[in-house]
């Protein structure tokens, strides 16, 4: 008796616990429920009105199917981070999710997103889409496997009130990197409290210190990051070293922020939010969607930012041909591997993109169009003054190559601009730890001296 | 004793579900971990899908890597001096302090000292990075001595990250110090004083070597704490500006989560879990030795 | 500030010292002194949470707010940012204590009332878990979990935090239920009581304020834990405060000062009141309990 009760209740107390340790957390999904995964900050929300849209049309027009929206609130890095560890488990995996371009190869890799292309030839709208954005979506194997929501281009912003203050002739075109430099020397003489020319440098702003400022650097020098014929990365260029020594001069000069503000994460908020609008920075390199921050509903409005700011091709390192240079990214969304239900949750991709979403959200978050109908819509054209000339940059803009292995090489290089930034190596030293950690990381063999 | 007759391994059944927890949820994981450091495990790419047995790969590239060195450097620098010195120390000081300073203030001190300890991590960590940021507190109160103001999260983050760990963890020592000293009869120290030794002398010689037990466990117990901290870093430095205050768990998390390199990752988390286990066992043999 | 006229109860007994009592008095300003200056420097960054959270344009600096307000209590008093967070927490604080305390107990109670060769390697082996840095095994965990499909589960995340703080739970249950005598409960089993009967009606009921210490502990290590959650739990809404606080204001962090710590008193608040409760009820040292007296 006295036995059979302690028994009894040390074996339920341990069925309880593995029980209810081993059934899953969420209830099973029913079949008709699709979970969609996507960014959300306080300085974007452009996306979340766009799912918010597409979830009232989708389940208006899908009866008893619900559409689960769970945003990440998190910056680029993090949300990249939070979205891996959950594509990761079958059991978390989300149905429909905004995935960054740079991601989509390794990703296939992993077996984390769906085939698209018998979908899509069954989708009309899909001729719709500009040819070099749908080859961000492409897998090794040629599949398409992600659909593009919107490009981007860097260009240089400038305030011209500060450039005209400075004696700076306005509009602003500088031709060589050396242009870039005499008139930031230029702004600094004449008000030292001004930051004439930021770039971004060091692992804080992430892709950011990567996009927006060293390959632009990089790739208007004749080398490059990676060599997509012979598929190997580029070592020991002179191109390389020349960018590192263009940031340290910049750096070392305070042409740009202090290598403390550069170092925080928050920085690129400062450059929006206080020091272009109050006039205390002469220029910056930044993306195409800028505007979006400025404009009416924007994080950091900015009435008047049309007539004050001004924007200029990035000019290669001597003004050598095409006489400039861009980077373009850009996101997709994709659809889980794992989806229990692959036609529902294309469908709920094909309604967030349809004509109407994609032209709202391309305008609220100053998004280049990939759909060809939106570009050539004129409330797109007059969003702001800037469209046109952001637009044009793709005829001379690079992509970063779409390897698994991108993200730690990215890394590296963020590594060896906040090491020359910081003073702890010369450009030189920084370039050769560059080389010996790409070669670590993805053996001797996949790179190529150039 | 009229113990009922049940056998002995009906007797011990209600400790199943603390075991079956203990298993499941702190030895798997430990045993994972020693497994997945020998495979090429990632967060994506091709070896997300299908991870790949490396042998000892991972801990061969531990060994060259130039980071493992530094960072390893800083998590013993980070132990030694905000637990081994500065929370063991200061504990020390305030409990010795407070035996002798009026009890009012011994009381709101003592307050003071363990709200900061109370506090949520992730707030602990907040009010440290705004008390040490360029235009912190800190720098507020060097600026109205006259003296310089550093940007202490980019020039000596190190130096931050530990004052801000003794802040938060000095009232565990004291706690100890305290319960400790209360323990020393009175009439040792009564009679050293007749005898005219001076304060310090009394302390050195006489009340330190009755509390060496305490002082031992104290020491391990901050050690493994400090050992684990990564809260207070993630949210001051991230463990920058380049790897300058990237100690071992911040590593792990990065090379495993950030770069998405599991297999890596874990390697690293081994080695720490492995310095944490030659403590424990050392902690262990401490207790026994004290309580034959 | 020592004067002659002190007629304290102390004093008195004191004074029958003599020299010893001067000696002693001689040495009190200077550490009275050397007190304050310490808990002024552990003060500071707590004034400045204090502070900052009254002053509507806070920054990093600490100061008197130029007027007293209450607008960033009610800018964060928002369901999504406050309230819903704050329920996770609590949810997740109070599932994480009460598994651990059942099973603390019944682990505790063999361990205490019996006799075996095994309860001394086994206690020793418990406390040896209490030694892994629990932040290293993260990633591990994070690994185990995807295999159990238990990643952003908060049941599967009770259990693990629970499991964390498991073995200091059993040292201090054990070290509470020895403290209650034995003799009570062999009255219940001759008459013919269970051991867990016993249990339930005699030695539970006694250390009450035992088992509430366990849970308070417990309790207040689980609201405080950020890194756990942050890795475990990937849905915003399931999210504790410790982390929509850690994310919300990575984003806001260059902004909203006075709101981060209006959002760091109102999370702090719970667990300062449930640890005073404790210190009233068992003594400051009550979270050494387990470890340090063994």
């Amino acid at each position: 008796m006295r036995r059979r009760a302690t028994i009894i209740t040390s074996l339920m107390a341990s069925a309880v616990l593995t029980l209810a340790a081993c059934s899953p957390g969420a209830p099973a999904g029913e079949a008709k429920t699709l979970k969609i995964v996507y960014q959300k900050t306080a300085s974007f929300t452009a996306l979340d009105t766009l799912f918010q849209s597409a979830k009232q049309e989708f389940e208006a027009a899908n009866q008893g199917v619900t559409v689960e929206l769970e945003p990440i609130q998190a910056e680029d890095d993090d949300y990249g981070t939070k979205l891996a560890l959950a594509l990761r488990s079958p059991a978390t995996a989300p149905d429909v999710f905004y995935e960054d371009t740079f991601k989509v190869r390794s990703d296939v890799d992993a077996g984390y997103l769906l085939k698209l292309d018998s979908h899509l030839q069954a989708w009309s709208e899909w001729d719709t889409f500009d040819d070099a954005a749908k080859a961000a979506g492409l897998g090794d194997d040629g599949g398409t496997y992600a659909v593009p929501v919107g490009t981007d281009t860097r260009a240089i912003w400038y305030n011209k009130k500060v450039l005209a203050a400075a004696g700076v002739s306005l509009p602003w075109e500088p031709r060589t990197w050396q242009d870039i430099l005499d008139a930031a020397r230029k702004i600094k003489a004449s008000d030292p409290t001004v930051v004439p020319f930021n770039m971004y440098a060091g692992k804080a702003t992430g892709e950011g210190t990567v996009m927006q400022s060293f390959y632009e650097l990089l790739y208007g020098t004749d080398s490059a990051l990676y060599d997509a014929e012979a598929k190997k990365w580029v070592v020991g260029s002179a191109g390389f070293t020349d960018a590192l020594a263009f940031l340290k001069t910049l750096y070392d000069e305070k042409l740009a922020v202090s290598p403390a503000e550069a170092l925080d994460a928050n920085v690129w908020k400062k450059v929006f939010g206080e020091w272009l609008p109050q006039a205390k920075m002469g220029a910056t390199v930044e993306g195409s969607y800028t505007p979006s921050f400025w404009q009416d509903g924007g994080s950091y409005e900015w009435p008047g930012y049309e007539q004050d700011m001004g924007v200029a091709p990035f000019p290669t390192q001597e003004g050598q041909a095409p006489g400039g240079v861009s980077m373009s990214g850009g996101w997709t969304l994709a659809v889980g591997a794992e989806t229990k239900n692959p036609d529902l949750a294309f469908g709920f991709l094909t309604t967030a993109l349809n004509k109407k979403n994609s032209l709202a959200f391309n305008i609220a978050s100053s998004q280049i169009a990939v759909r060809k109908d939106v570009a050539a819509d004129s409330t797109y054209q007059a969003a702001n003054p800037f469209v046109k000339d952001v637009s044009e940059l793709v005829s001379v803009t690079h992509y970063r190559p779409a390897t698994a292995d991108y993200p730690r090489i990215s890394a590296a290089v963020q590594e060896a601009t906040e090491a020359v930034i910081t003073g702890a190596k010369s450009p030189e030293q920084a370039a050769a730890d560059y080389d010996a950690a790409v070669k670590d990381l993805v053996g001797e063999d996949k790179t190529v001296r150039k | 004793m009229a113990v009922p007759r049940t056998t002995r391994w009906v007797r011990l059944l209600p400790v199943l579900p603390a075991v079956v927890l203990l298993l499941v949820f702190l030895a798997g994981p430990v045993l994972w971990a020693f497994h997945a450091s020998l495979t090429n495990a990632a967060l994506t790419g091709r070896n997300a899908r299908s991870p790949g047995w490396v042998g000892l790969d991972n801990y061969a590239r531990l060994l060259t890597d130039p980071v493992l060195p530094l960072s390893l450097a800083l998590t013993v620098l980070f132990v030694g001096g905000s637990a081994i010195l500065g929370q063991n120390m200061l504990g020390l000081l305030i409990a010795v302090l407070m035996r002798r300073a009026r009890r009012s203030v011994s009381a709101v001190v003592g307050t003071a000292v363990v709200a900061a300890w109370v506090l949520p991590e992730i707030v602990a960590a907040f009010a440290a990075y705004a008390y040490f940021s360029r235009d912190g507190t800190l720098n507020q109160l060097l600026g109205g001595l006259g003296l310089g103001q550093p940007d202490w999260l980019y020039s000596f983050p190190m130096v931050a990250i530990m004052l801000a760990n003794v802040w938060r963890g000095t009232a565990f020592s004291m706690l100890v110090y305290r319960a400790a000293l209360d323990d020393v009869p009175g009439e040792v120290t009564e009679a050293a004083l007749m005898d005219g030794a001076s304060g310090w002398q009394r302390l050195a010689f006489i009340t330190l070597p009755m509390i060496r037990g305490s002082i031992a466990t104290n020491l391990m117990l901050i050690t493994l704490q400090t050992l684990a901290v990564f809260t207070l870093i993630w949210v001051m430095t991230a463990g920058g500006p380049s790897n300058a205050s990237t100690t071992l768990p911040v590593l792990a998390y990065q090379e495993a989560f950030k770069f998405g390199d599991i297999g890596y990752g874990t390697a690293v988390a081994s080695v720490l879990i492995l310095i944490g286990m030659v403590f424990g066992a050392a902690y262990i043999r401490l207790l026994r030795e004290a309580k034959p | 500030m020592t004067t002659a006229t002190q007629t304290s109860a102390r004093a008195r007994r004191r004074a029958a010292l003599g020299s010893v009592s001067l000696a002693r008095r001689r040495a009190r300003t200077p550490a009275d002194a050397a007190l304050v200056l310490i808990g002024a420097c552990f003060v500071l960054p707590l004034l400045w949470l204090a502070l900052a959270s009254l002053d509507a344009g806070a920054g990093h600096q600490t100061r008197l707010p130029g007027e007293v307000s209450l607008d960033n209590f009610a800018a964060i008093m928002t369901p999504g940012l406050l309230f819903q967070p704050l329920w996770n927490s609590l949810l997740l604080s109070a599932g994480t204590a009460a598994v651990n305390l059942v099973a603390a107990v019944l682990a505790a109670y063999p361990l205490s009332r019996y006799q075996s060769r095994f309860n001394r390697p086994f206690m020793y082996t418990i406390l040896f878990g209490t030694c892994l840095p629990i932040t290293a095994i993260m990633v591990p965990v994070y690994g185990l979990f995807v295999q159990l499909h238990l990643l952003d589960s908060m049941p599967g995340t009770i259990f693990f935090m629970a499991t964390t703080t498991l073995p200091m739970a059993i040292w201090m249950t054990k070290n509470f239920m020895d403290a209650v005598p034995v003799s009570l409960e062999e009255a219940a089993w001759v008459d013919g009581a269970s051991g867990m009967a016993a249990l339930r009606t005699i030695v539970l009921p006694l250390m009450r304020q035992g088992l509430g210490v366990v849970f308070i502990f417990v309790f207040i290590q689980a609201w405080g834990n950020f890194f756990v959650p942050f890795v475990l739990l990937l849905s915003e809404a399931g999210q504790p405060a410790a982390v929509s606080i850690f994310s919300f204001f990575g984003q806001h962090g260059a902004v909203a000062y006075g709101q981060l710590a209006a959002f760091s008193i109102l999370f702090s608040v719970p667990v300062l009141v449930l640890y005073v409760i404790v210190a009233k009820g068992a003594g400051s040292s009550f979270a050494l309990s387990g470890a340090v007296k063994g």
